[in-house]
């Protein structure tokens, strides 16, 4: 309950500003809806961008500079942060239609195939990250939306431009397979710890 | 063994992300790009609204229909003329509010 009046108290503060920043072209208080947005902004580009944090800054930083031009067009709608999450998806997706990221995320992901699946000894945490980069491209984007930042189906499917159903559909089957893939772990972990 | 649960899936995904990024000079940086909006001039609006009146105003001023309908029009009479030429304008209307509406939503 606390936790939706603080989420309703941030979006009216987010809508003040950003009428400050339309009627007045108040710059300042653009600077604190920066100030107030860019950390799940460069995580959420960061997790896209896997792990590469200067890419997700130029990023974050072109996501910004696009919401200040097209700050008229914000509709209360969606929670201001879900709007600016939408444009850094849009730019994310616009850089891999560039040639170069593309290529070098390509032979990443090649790298990652050949990569063993979650062995038992390894620590839990490193086993869910190499997990989660077996999932598809869909799993692991709906999830990092979902779950790490905290949205709602609808704000997901709002913010990839995806169908409901698809992202739902993304959620259950990527779930259901980190699922299998820690019980894996948790098995073998299990027969170790009586060994 | 324990069932791995969705709950336990979604606490493990939580806990593996790092959370916001500190700001460290990234604010400041956006800040020094961000260039005052240009205000949106109507001018051009207007401009082109009187151009286009005028524009159909020199090429119907010789039809027949159009003089028939302004004359019925005036004289308050609602003749054929009157009624066509009141439908045209009331479709073409019609027709320039569906394609606002239509940009409005693409935007």
């Amino acid at each position: 309950m606390t936790c939706v009046a603080d989420s309703a108290a941030e979006a009216r503060i987010d809508q003040a500003l950003v009428a400050r920043a339309l009627l007045g072209n108040d710059r300042r208080a653009f600077e604190q809806l920066v100030r107030r947005h860019q950390g799940m902004v460069r995580a959420q580009l960061c997790r896209l961008l896997h792990g590469d944090a200067a890419a997700a800054d130029d990023l974050a930083q072109e996501t910004f500079l696009l919401a200040w031009r097209k700050l008229d067009q914000f509709r209360s709608e969606a929670r201001f942060s879900t709007w600016l999450y939408r444009i850094a998806y849009a730019c994310f997706l616009q850089m891999c239609r560039t040639k170069s990221w593309a290529a070098r995320n390509a032979q990443d992901d090649d790298a990652m195939e050949e990569l063993p699946m979650p062995a038992p000894a390894m620590d839990l945490r490193m086993d869910l990250t190499r997990a989660m980069q077996h999932l598809s491209t869909g799993e692991q984007t709906v999830l990092l939306h979902c779950v790490q930042l905290g949205l709602s189906h609808e704000e997901a499917a709002y913010v990839l431009s995806m169908p409901l159903g698809t992202v739902k559909t993304h959620a259950t089957r990527g779930k259901a397979k980190l699922k299998t893939w820690l019980s894996a772990w948790q098995n073998a972990a299990g027969e170790e710890h009586v060994q | 063994m324990n069932p791995v649960h969705d709950e336990d899936i979604d606490a493990l995904l939580r806990q593996s992300f790092d959370g916001p990024a500190p700001d460290a000079g990234f604010s400041d940086r956006v800040m020094q790009h961000v260039r005052p909006r240009r205000r949106a001039v109507s001018w051009p609006l207007v401009v082109s609204v009187f151009a286009g009146v005028l524009m159909c105003w020199l090429s119907l001023s010789g039809s027949p229909l159009w003089r028939a309908a302004w004359q019925g029009w005036f004289a308050g009479v609602w003749s054929a003329s009157t009624f066509v030429t009141l439908a045209a304008m009331a479709a073409l209307s019609l027709l320039a509010l569906g394609w606002t509406l239509a940009e409005a939503d693409d935007h």
